[in-house]
């Protein structure tokens, strides 16, 4: 099958792209950092306000790593754009290559990447004294929800970018939309203390229940005593169901799309 | 079916309603060295990329290796190489990668790959560069590579818009003598241009698009040979004389003194005529001024070139875009990720 080979070349080839311009890393990892080093400091008494004893820095590091998968994401459609605009893309559709390939080469290179970011916001958190209570599948599965997350949102970004053939347009909207979702969710703030339309919009907020599972896996559940390795499966079967659900939508539209792009 | 490529009441009109291409048809030999010549946008692009299954055609039929585009279109991408106008090569990876990349989008690998990737680079010039990026490369190298990207798989036939437009003249020769080569060793080549010097010395036959419809096809020397005249080139010492347009009285003279002029018409320095066996009339000629007294800086006398064909056929000049638009474009276009 050379939809697997294809991918995989061309998954290769975004790797070394990405590896050869690290200041594209830098971008999307300087935010997430400085959240997780001064942002927390900055609000460090709100983790009072969420209960007695906890840590700021601990509830934060959930929507931190969120975030670093929402920005990552949004580079995705401006690089289907550069290969658009330069031809690129004509040329390899004059070979052979499978033409789904080409997207899913993209969205598994933008998955993996999210990931190893993640380990990265990860390692630097474990230095603040963050870590998962759930032990190491807690990592594993903190890293696996921000990966599908990031696939998912990439889904939007590329679609946009297949639709207006513009970085410009996507960046744009990108900015636009990441700000009022990130904080209108349980990313940075605990809804109680939201007026209640935002905690009502915070409830719905797609953003929410991705971050809330990846929560649980953090921290302890509240007015719980032993509280190591207590994994809450609905909150987490809830974000994949949400995330799932977004994934089909998003890459749905960007199969579409491209399918229109391709032929 | 005659040809590698047959195309026959080829159409296509875009969305917009532009009629681009209005019913074509010609075919191309196996082997053949083919000019598809006309001004922008009379339909060039447009054929290739239907040829090349880039673009679905409204109507008509176009078959390439005996596959319909419309139907067989994989079994065509797998022997066809395809270089577009716009010089394509990803600037994060290094030549070899480039060129290792396409291969690998071909279905090839391993060692036939690596052979050919090395046999490759050798033939563009590009050894000692192999392993540098790409991005790294001047816009000759990068044209090679781009070029040599579209060989690794062997193709049989080579579908060229505009290989060598915006390079400098000596890599333009090295691109000219590396398709002959390829030409020889057999490979069909499909090419647009504007260097009309090279598809005269190498194209086998052409064809004239204008506004999408051909307007001239055969080869080189019968396209020439229907203009049917040299064209002899005056130059005037002086544009006026005794309070009069030296050019307009010379025309005058021209036209009561000789027959067998086919045309006179203005040029930068005097005048241009077109005449059958314009070398016997040049001696002519200079007496006919000497005795009217027209002082001549310059004279000469040319055979018909393909560029008189195109100027016929389409009412236009060919342009070439000059290496220093291009140089321009380069150094200020966003680098590509």
């Amino acid at each position: 099958m050379s939809f697997f080979s294809d991918s995989y070349h061309l998954f290769i080839r975004w790797m070394k792209k990405l590896v050869r311009n690290p200041i594209l890393v830098f971008f999307s990892l300087f935010q997430p950092i400085i959240f997780l080093v001064l942002f927390t400091q900055l609000f460090s008494k709100f983790g009072s306000l969420i209960g007695p004893g906890v840590s700021y820095t601990v509830f934060a590091t959930a929507g931190i790593v969120l975030q670093n998968a929402f920005s990552s994401a949004f580079q995705s459609g401006t690089s289907v754009v550069d290969d658009i605009k330069s031809g690129f893309l004509t040329k390899m559709l004059a070979t052979p290559v499978n033409r789904s390939a080409i997207l899913f080469g993209r969205i598994l290179s933008d998955m993996f990447r999210v990931a190893v970011q993640t380990i990265i916001i990860l390692a630097l958190a474990y230095v603040l004294g963050v870590y998962p209570q759930t032990g190491v599948l807690g990592y594993v599965l903190v890293i696996l929800t921000v990966g599908f997350s990031g696939l998912a949102w990439s889904g939007i970004s590329l679609a946009l970018g297949l639709k207006t053939k513009s970085g410009e347009t996507v960046f744009g909207i990108a900015g636009f939309l990441t700000f009022p979702l990130l904080f209108m969710s349980t990313a940075l703030v605990n809804p109680t203390s939201m007026p209640p339309w935002m905690q009502t919009v915070s409830s719905y907020n797609p953003i929410s229940f991705a971050v809330n599972a990846i929560r649980s896996l953090i921290m302890p559940p509240p007015h719980c005593i032993i509280c190591t390795n207590v994994f809450d499966w609905s909150t987490i079967l809830q974000a994949y169901g949400v995330i799932a659900l977004i994934g089909v939508v998003t890459l749905g539209a960007t199969l579409y799309l491209f399918r229109k792009v391709v032929s | 079916m005659t040809g590698i490529i047959d195309v026959s009441q080829l159409a296509k009109t875009y969305g917009d309603g532009t009629k681009a291409v209005k019913g074509i048809s010609f075919n191309v030999s196996e082997g053949e060295f083919f000019g598809f010549l006309g001004p922008n946008g009379a339909g060039k692009s447009t054929t290739i990329k239907i040829l090349t299954t880039l673009l679905r055609k409204t109507s008509g039929s176009a078959s390439v290796a005996g596959f319909d585009v419309d139907s067989d279109g994989a079994k065509i991408r797998k022997i066809i190489g395809v270089q577009n106008q716009d010089t394509v090569v990803d600037e994060d990876l290094t030549g070899r990668e480039n060129m290792t990349l396409q291969g690998e989008l071909q279905q090839m690998h391993g060692q036939a790959l690596n052979e050919r990737v090395d046999e490759l680079l050798k033939i563009v010039d590009l050894v000692d560069a192999a392993d540098k990026r790409a991005g790294f490369y001047s816009g000759g190298m990068k044209k090679r590579l781009d070029l040599a990207t579209t060989l690794v798989h062997d193709p049989k036939i080579l579908f060229l818009d505009e290989p060598t437009t915006g390079l400098d003249p000596q890599s333009r020769a090295a691109i000219w003598a590396y398709l002959k080569r390829l030409n020889e060793q057999g490979i069909t080549i499909f090419i647009t241009t504007q260097y009309l010097e090279e598809v005269d010395r190498l194209c086998r036959r052409l064809a004239i698009v204008d506004l999408g419809e051909i307007v001239a096809q055969g080869t080189p020397s019968e396209l020439k040979q229907e203009i049917g005249a040299d064209s002899i080139s005056l130059g005037f010492e002086n544009s006026t004389m005794n309070g009069g347009d030296t050019r307009s009285k010379a025309k005058e003279l021209l036209e009561k003194k000789f027959d067998g002029i086919s045309n006179i018409v203005n040029s930068d320095i005097g005048l241009t005529v077109y005449a059958k066996n314009g070398g016997f009339l040049v001696p002519e000629i200079v007496r006919a001024f000497d005795d009217a007294k027209i002082g001549l800086s310059s004279i000469g006398v040319s055979s018909p070139t393909l560029d008189d064909v195109f100027l016929k056929h389409t009412g236009k000049r060919i342009r070439v875009e000059e290496v220093s638009s291009a140089n321009y474009r380069g150094m200020f276009s966003r680098r590509r990720r």
